[in-house]
Order: C-alpha cells, then structure tokens, then sequence
C-alpha cells in the first residue's frame, strides 16, 4: 500500500525523477572513469572502459523506469500521442472512417435507445417484477366487448388467442383468490373525456380504474389521496386524481388542484389526488390524465346508452371490459398463481355459460413488470428489424475500416520493420496498433452519440407520426450509453486485430531494403484475399441492406398510389364533440349545423363537410342492415358512416346516381340515406336502388321507450348512389358503406362530429380562425384532433412510412460507406501497382486497356458479392413480408433497381481511381523504380 | 592480467547484496558495485544494467532511501540508506539465504562421503 503511494508520488514528480537518474547514471560514470584512470588509463581510454561497462543505457533507463512502476502508463501516453499524430497525418483516412463509424454507432445506438425504452423499461412503481396480467387463453380466435388496452392477441399458433378483459363478475372472483395473489386491480380506458376546470374545457383520456389500482401498483400521490375502495361503489361521489402533467398545466401546482371542482362529460367530480409526474398507469401505450373509479361509469353513462346501460356494465356476465393485473404473493411465481387460479376460474365460467356466448377459455397469468403489453407486441418485430439493418451497416462499416487500416499497414510496413529491428516489442506494436483503432473508434463512438441523439430525435418524429399516443420518450440513459462504449470498444479491437497482426508478421529484412515491393510480393496474394474477402462482405451486406430498402420503398410507393376515391389533399379535419359538453336533441344539430355556416366564412375555406368519424383514420363502425318485412341479418361487412350536407361535395367523392343530402333534409324528413357502389351492387345487384327502402337496426338509449328491447329496427329511403371509397384503412378494399344523416338518429343519435375543411393557404391561420369561432358559439367545446386527412392516412400506415424513410437513410449509409471502401482500396492498389501499370504502359498497353483491366478487378468482387448477396436477401427478406404491402419478397424491380445501384455506384467509386491509373506517365514511375 | 572466472548471480540474490552492503552504512550506486565486487574478491560482478533499477525497486518497496549528499570527493551523488524496514528485511532473506546455502552444503557433502 505505501509502496502504490510512493509510485504515485513519484508519478507527480516524473520530470524530477528522471533528471536525478540522468544525475546518478552521470555520477556513476565519472567516478568509475576516475578509478579506471586512477589505476593508470588514459583519460579517453577510462571514460571509454566506463561506458562499456555500465552497458546500454536505454535499456537501464527504460528497466529503471519499470522500477517506478508507471511504465504502463507512460506507454500508453506514448501510444496515445503516436496515435494521435498519426491519425492527424491521414486527414482524410481519419474523417472518412470516424464518419463512417460514427455513422454506423450513432444508427446503432438510437434505434438500441428506442428498444431500452420499449422493450426493457419496467413501470416505474415499486417491485415491478411481482406484477401479472391476467387473462384466459381461447381455442378460437375471437373477440368480444368493449376494450381501450392492447391485452387481447393472437398465440403463437395463429389459431388461438389470448383474451385480456374480463366481466365485472370475473374480476370480482378473481379478486378473492388471494392464497396466491395480494391484490387483484382493474381498469379500463374511459375513451376521450369531455373535462371542465376552471371554466376552461379540453378532451382527455381518462381510466376507469378499481378501489384498489392505486393500491396494488404501489402508487405514492404527489398531492392528496389516490382512489380508494370506498370509491369505487355504485353509490359513492364521483372524486378523480388527475396527473402531475394536468395538475401543472390546469390548476398551477399538485397541492392547488386538491379539492377542486371539475366537470367530467358535464357531470361534477372533485379532484381528490395527483399521481407522481413519472406515472402513466399501468400501460405504456396509453397516458391517461385523469383516473375515475369504475363505478363512475354509472355516473357518467353514455350518450348512446344512458345510466341503464352502465348498470348493466356491472351486472352483466357476458360483457367483458375488465383488464385485469395482480400482485404475485411472495415467492409464487406466474405459473403457480395460473394453476391455483384456473380451477374457481372455470368452475364460474361454466356457471354462468348459459348466458355466455363463446367457449370457456383457460386462466393465464403472465409476468408484466412492464406493464401491458401490447405496444412491446407492436413494435417488437420492427425494432428488431430495424436494428439488424443498423447491425448491417456497423458491419460494413468496420469491415470498410479494416480494409483501409490493412492497406494502410501495409504502406507503414517499413515503420514497424524499422521498429521491430531496433528491438520493439511484437506485442508492443500491436498494443500500439490497438490502441489507433480503439482511439479512433472512441472518436468515432463520442459522434456517434451525437448522431444517436440527433436520431432519436428524428425517430420519435417518425414512429410517432399520426398517432397521439406515442409518448415513448427514448432517452440516451447509462445502459444505452455503456452499449455504444461497448460497440466503440469491440468494432475497434475488431478492425484493428486483423492488421496489427498483419503487421507485426512481416520480415523485417525485406521490408527494410530499399524496393517497397520487395518485401511484400511474396505475401501480396495471401495479402489481397483477405482485403477481397472484407471487399466481398462489404458488398453482400450492402446487397442486404439495398434489397430490404428496395422492398419498403416499393410497397410505399404502392400505398401512395392506391386510389382512395377521394382527394386527400389541403383536406383540414377536427373533431369536435358537444354531446360530452352537455348538448342534446334537437339543439344539438343546429348547433353543429350553426359551425358549419360559421366555418364557411373562414377566407381560403371553400367547403365543409362533416361526419361522426374521418373516412380515412385507421377505425370503422358496422352495423346490421336488412330489407323490410324480412328478417334483419346479422352484420355481414356493412360499414356505417353519419354524415352531413356537403361531406361528398367536400370529399370530392362522385355521385352517381340520385341526390346528395341537402339543407332540406333534417330530423323533421324521412330518414333517408345514400350508399356507395359497392352496397348497391350487394343489396340491390342490376335493379335500381333509388327510393329502395332498408332496415337499420340501431341501439335504443333507453329500453323504455323500445317496448323494453335494447334495439330498434329504423326504415331508412335511398336516396342516392356515391362512388366507392376507401374508408377505415387505405389497404382495405371500399366496403358497402351506408351514409346516414346525422339529425336523423337512423342508428342512435350522434355525439362527437369531426369538420372536413377543404382550404388554400396557410394551415395555421385556418386553425386559429375555427377555434375562435369554436369558442364564441360554445365555450365549453374544445377543438379537438386537428389534423390533416394526409397526416390521418401516414398513420395508418406508419410502420411502411417508417421503413421506406428509414430504410432508404439506411442504403445510402450503407452505399456510402461500402463505395468509400472501394474506392480507398483501389486507389490504394492501383498506387503499388504503378510500376506495373508503367511497363505495360511502356509495352504498348492502351489507356483504355489499363483502365479497362482494373474496372474488370473490382467488378469481379461486386459481382461475386452480389451473387452471394441475392440468395441471403431472398431468405432473409421473408422475415419483413407481414409488413409489405402488393410487394412479394422477391420483387423482381426491387432487385433490379438495388443490384443496378449498387452496380452504378462501385462503377463510379472504382472509375475515379482508374481513370488516374489509366494516366500514369511510364517514363516517371520507371525512373522512380 | 588473467580475469578470474565470474559467477552469474542468482536471480534475487542482488537485492540481499545491496541490502547487506548498506548495513554497513550509507553508500552510492557506484560504491556498492565496487563493494560487491571487491568484498567477494572479483568473483561477483555487479551488471550495472541492473544495479540501478534493482535499487530504485528496492527504494520503492520502502526497504531503503535515497537521498543526495555531497561525496568525499565533493560531488553530489545519491546515497542509499537501509530503512527500519528493510533492515528487517535483510535479517529475514540472510537467514533464508543461509538456511539454503547450508542445505545446498549438506547435501553436497554427503553426497562426496557417499561416495568414498
């Protein structure tokens, strides 16, 4: 211990100490050189016989030095400033590869950030690894009831499926089984929620959640007191814990929100709690900002159901809507709770089957520290995707450096020639090798970091396109950090191994003579297979990459050009829903009749359109429809849409036979409606569909005024035909579409309304007009989802955005740096070729001849590395299949478009070089021969 | 002048050396060669290769210090002298160092009686 103090001092005092060994080492000499004179040498004769006898004073010095105990260190500074200096003398070898490799790093670290944050994060609530989700595995795939979560997914086998909400009668018994479960806690997305607070009104999502929610996921409030037991019955006040987020925005601080009135879907509530800022519930797909007992679902109803319908939420055993998760009791584990708990499961299945409709599933507990799961299931196959395209272009990254840093070794094999015959070290010159490329992989990882932070940025932009909910904030935390260090770490020990090595193996002998060819030509083919091989691999990993990319770019290409049957462009849409604000029948049509006039004398606004939902945003309503007099059918594809006058006109969807809906028709006209063509061509075949009358069977509000029943058959006239459109998805061919008038109740009376505006000129200002106008007619309306119908269709096919943008960054990475490599290598072999290159030249080759001769080398390798490259892409594109669209695997045109690009681009990155070649002069390089 | 044989010292026998050199009193690099040499009559001769990184290892260790002091001669040079510690040291490899040559003695000698 004091011996490492005393090194340690000694290392402060390094310039004292090695001026004192000089000191001694002179001391010694003299001294011996007075004795040696003394005893009758010649002056000159004595010093002589001195030196001799002390020996070689670099090795004293140095093997004292070791004796210090930092000669470790001191190498290392060493290496660092060799290091250093030489990569400041290749300014050029140095840009190109921190560039490449940071490139490489940075792409591999921000798509590892975004797989941290989705994958790998746990909730951030206390002992998260006890946490289960409970469900029931189902034979046959299928689902029912009302469901906001992503718990319910297909199994493995594609046949079965994994059911995650339960009736309330379920949850209920699931709640007793308590040998093996703590606590048992539900919950359910309220949908968007119409809020008041302080006279200021917004739409938010909202969970219903169980007495014990806050409980069981061990949640501290940042302010009050979370839901208790005592507040979730059916006779209990409605009270609300609002998140951290609203609690700052909406009432100024978490302490001043305590004990505030606010509205929710115009009935009153008391904020009685706020959850800590990094909470968000218990699924990391959905972020709700107010939190209400279940049993408010009997205080709000429902604007299509009413109070009834909520009590039945409660008591009705075959409706399930309960997602379910427990706590695991110590030291059980998710496969002992699943088997203590399956048992009384099917024993209540069985007792209630009479009522239920579908088969009796069995009871399945799975560890969820990370909460629900669905949005680890949605992009878990494109993460891993994507990070293999990355791992691909650090691939060809590092292997292009390797090449480089070998035909570089090789041009620097006279320096560790001369090195190791002065007497270094083989082990030396590779630690020295070593730690180049580990420094310049260091360089390259730092900026890469910055590349990475830039792209997580650009990637939240991108993932996050068109979807509100995607709040995956993928930060550059330590695991992300010590991954790239990792990465940095193992690609420059990997590129920098094969050439140290390489350079140390060579003869000193001949590389010291004179001739730099001399020395090397007996190694020069094993030399090149290595170089061809790194050559090779570059190009069958860019034929990957191009191959992948030439796929996603032709299915956007496809689903850019589906034809919609409608013209999405300068198409503004918001919803707006006054129902929630506390509007009803009549007044309510007036009222969205009212906006609509108002909005039409926004300047640059040339018509409007409305309808209870966009035609183009990733859902559907269906319904069952059927002829008079005959039995109504069970819902057999037809999607419903509510809309109002000028939809069509606004939409610019074609009308083709009959009339369009009109200012005349209203609640106080015949229910009358238009269809596309292809309902027409379904219900009515060849005969004319005009004035045809058709049944639609809509939910009653209220069974009392039903005659008891839950629905109500409507008659309804056809009074026009439209063109077909697409509607929920762009990839869906148009279904039979039945469009309704939204004062007319046909199929339940309407709540929230979403504007088409067709508009020119600048977006923002349109916005700000409707919302002025929003505010004058109602106050307590929030616009809501302003949108363009573009933005609306990029959402629902974000993943293909994603990858054709991301993949096309990716082959020009790829492209860029494999053409890089080419083109250093060539020039390189072109460069100790030059003798050979001049007496062919001298011989009377042409200069087409000689260029001709090294473009026929390289096109060699990219060919050999596109013919390995297409069969591994024919076999590896069939793992990204599911997510092209009219693309198979192995399109012919996304292949031919990647092999000629990658054909053109090593034609040009081996052409420069060539055509240098092809200019040699034979008389100079034979004179510098 | 004929040299008379040199032996090659053992490995870590010139630490023991320079510690018992210095028992004697403090002395220079230069002066316990020459002691050395000169005390085991020429047979041992110190490579001055590895006198000075032997000492600066020693002094590292803590078993002696160095300090610099005018010689006889009025030169500065730097003195070694045994520490506390390395005089323990020093008691413990001599006894080490005798408890083998003796061992190496014994069976030398009877290895010769065997022999008659």
């Amino acid at each position: 211990m004091t011996s490492f103090f005393r090194k340690l001092a000694w290392l402060g005092r390094r310039k004292q100490k090695e001026a004192e060994l000089e000191e001694e080492i002179r001391f010694h000499l003299e001294e011996d050189a007075e004795e040696r004179r003394l005893s009758g040498l010649s002056p000159e004769g004595a010093h002589r016989e001195a030196g001799r006898s002390l020996g070689n004073t670099a090795i004293l010095r140095e093997d004292t030095r070791a004796a210090w105990g930092w000669i470790w260190l001191e190498q290392l500074l060493q290496d660092l400033r060799y290091a250093l200096r030489s990569m400041l003398a290749n300014k050029t070898f140095t840009a190109l590869a921190m560039l490449s490799l940071a490139l490489g790093i940075g792409a591999n670290t921000a798509i590892f950030s975004f797989m941290d944050a989705i994958m790998f994060r746990s909730l951030p609530v206390p002992h998260p690894e006890t946490l289960v989700t409970l469900g029931e595995h189902l034979q046959k795939a299928s689902f029912h009831g009302s469901n906001r979560h992503d718990v319910g997914f297909k199994d493995e086998t594609g046949a079965g499926a994994v059911n995650g909400i339960f009736p309330y009668a379920a949850f209920q018994l699931l709640q007793q089984q308590n040998t093996v479960f703590s606590t048992v806690f539900g919950f359910q997305g309220t949908g968007p929620l119409h809020l008041m607070m302080n006279r200021h009104a917004a739409m938010a999502d909202g969970e219903f959640v169980s007495g014990n929610y806050f409980e069981g996921l061990g949640v501290i409030p940042a302010a009050g007191r979370m839901i208790a037991t005592t507040d979730d019955r059916a006779d209990s006040a409605g009270v609300a814990v609002i998140s951290f987020d609203w609690s700052q925005t909406h009432f100024g601080g978490a302490e001043n929100a305590i004990g505030q009135p606010i509205s929710v879907n115009n009935r009153p509530f008391t904020v009685i709690g706020v959850t800590p800022p990094e909470f968000f519930g218990a699924d990391p797909g959905a972020f709700p900002e107010i939190f209400i007992s279940l049993h408010a679902k009997m205080l709000l109803g429902d604007a299509r159901g009413g109070a009834g319908q909520a009590a039945d939420m409660f008591e009705n055993p075959d409706i399930d809507w309960v997602v379910a998760m427990a706590r695991l009791r110590p030291g059980v584990t998710a496969t002992q709770a699943t088997a203590a708990t399956a048992g009384p499961f099917s024993t209540w299945e069985r007792s209630v089957s009479a009522r239920r409709k579908r088969e009796i599933g069995a009871f399945l507990a799975r560890e969820s520290s990370g909460g629900i799961d669905g949005v680890r299931r949605y992009y878990s196959r494109p993460l891993f995707i994507l990070l293999f395209l990355v791992g691909l272009i650090l691939a060809i990254a590092t292997a292009n450096i390797a090449n480089l840093l070998l035909a570089r070794s090789a041009a620097r094999k006279r320096e560790m020639a001369v090195r190791l015959s002065i007497g270094a070290g083989r082990s030396r010159i590779i630690r020295q090798l070593l730690t180049e490329s580990v420094l310049l992989s260091s360089a390259g990882g730092l900026l890469g970091l910055a590349f990475a932070n830039w792209g997580v940025g650009f990637l939240t932009l991108l993932m996050g396109a068109g979807n509100d909910r995607f709040t995956f904030r993928a930060n550059l935390n330590w695991h992300v950090l010590a991954t790239t260090a990792g990465l940095s770490l193992a690609t420059g020990v990997l590129f920098g191994l094969a050439p140290a090595i390489q350079a140390t193996g060579s003869d000193v002998m001949p590389a010291l003579k004179d001739s730099p060819n001399a020395g090397s030509r007996r190694r020069w083919f094993g030399f090149l297979n290595l170089r061809r091989t790194l050559i090779v691999t570059q190009i069958v990993l860019a034929t990957l990459v191009l191959v992948t990319t030439g796929l996603f770019v032709r299915t956007l290409s496809k689903l850019e050009s589906i034809r919609l049957g409608f013209n999405p462009d300068n198409l503004l849409t918001f919803t707006i829903d006054a129902r929630k604000a506390g509007h009803v029948d009549p007044e309510i049509f007036s009222f969205y009749n009212g906006l609509q006039t108002k909005f039409s004398s926004i300047p640059g606004v040339h018509s409007i359109g409305l309808s209870d939902e966009a035609l183009i945003d990733g859902g559907t309503s269906g319904g069952s429809v059927g002829f008079p007099g005959q039995p109504i059918q069970e819902w057999k594809g037809s999607s419903i849409l509510t809309i109002g006058p000028g939809f069509l006109k606004t939409m610019q969807i074609p009308l083709v036979e009959g009339r369009d809906f009109d200012e005349h028709d209203g609640p106080q006209t015949p229910r009358s409606v238009l269809i596309n063509e292809t309902f027409a061509r379904k219900f009515f075949g060849q005969e004319n569909p005009i004035d045809r009358r058709l049944v639609i069977r809509a939910r009653c509000p209220d069974p009392i005024p039903c005659g008891g029943k839950r629905f109500v058959d409507n008659e309804v006239i056809v009074i026009g035909v439209s063109a077909d459109t697409r509607y929920g998805r762009i990839t869906v061919d148009a279904p039979p579409i039945l469009f309704l008038h939204y004062m007319q109740n046909s199929w339940g009376p309407v709540d929230a309304m979403t504007y088409e505006l067709r508009w020119s000129g600048r977006e923002a200002g349109v916005v700000r007009e409707v919302q002025k106008i929003v505010a004058e007619a109602d106050p307590r309306v929030p616009v809501g989802q302003v949108k363009t119908q573009t933005t609306l269709i990029e959402g629902t096919i974000q993943q293909q955005v994603t990858f054709a943008r991301l993949c096309t960054i990716f082959a020009f990475l790829a492209l860029t740096i494999a053409c890089v490599g080419l083109y250093g290598t060539t020039s390189y072999a072109i460069e100790r070729r030059t003798n050979e290159i001049g007496i062919r030249m001298a011989l009377g080759a042409q200069r087409g001849r000689v260029m001709r001769m090294i473009l026929s080398e390289v096109f060699v390798l990219v060919i050999v590395g596109i013919a390995v490259g297409l069969p591994i892409a024919r076999a590896t594109t069939r793992l990204v299949a599911s997510f092209l669209y009219d693309v198979k695997p192995g399109d012919p045109l996304a292949i031919t478009a990647a092999v000629g690009t990658l054909a053109a681009a090593a034609l040009v990155a081996a052409y420069l070089p060539s055509r240098r070649a092809s200019r040699i002069d034979p008389m100079i390089t034979l004179r510098h021969e | 002048m004929n040299k008379p044989e040199r032996l090659d010292l053992l490995q870590g026998t010139l630490d023991l050396l320079i510690l018992r050199t210095l028992k004697s009193g403090t002395s220079h690099g230069q002066a316990i060669a020459k002691h050395i040499q000169q005390t085991s009559e020429d047979l041992l001769q110190v490579e001055t290769g590895s006198l000075y990184p032997a000492l600066h290892r020693l002094e590292a260790k803590g078993w002696i210090s160095a300090s610099w002091e005018l010689s006889e001669k009025g030169k500065r040079a730097r003195y070694y002298r045994l520490t506390a510690l390395g005089r323990k040291q020093l008691g413990s490899e001599q006894s080490k160092w005798q408890a083998f040559s003796r061992a190496i003695g014994l069976i030398l000698n009877s290895d010769t009686e065997g022999a008659q």
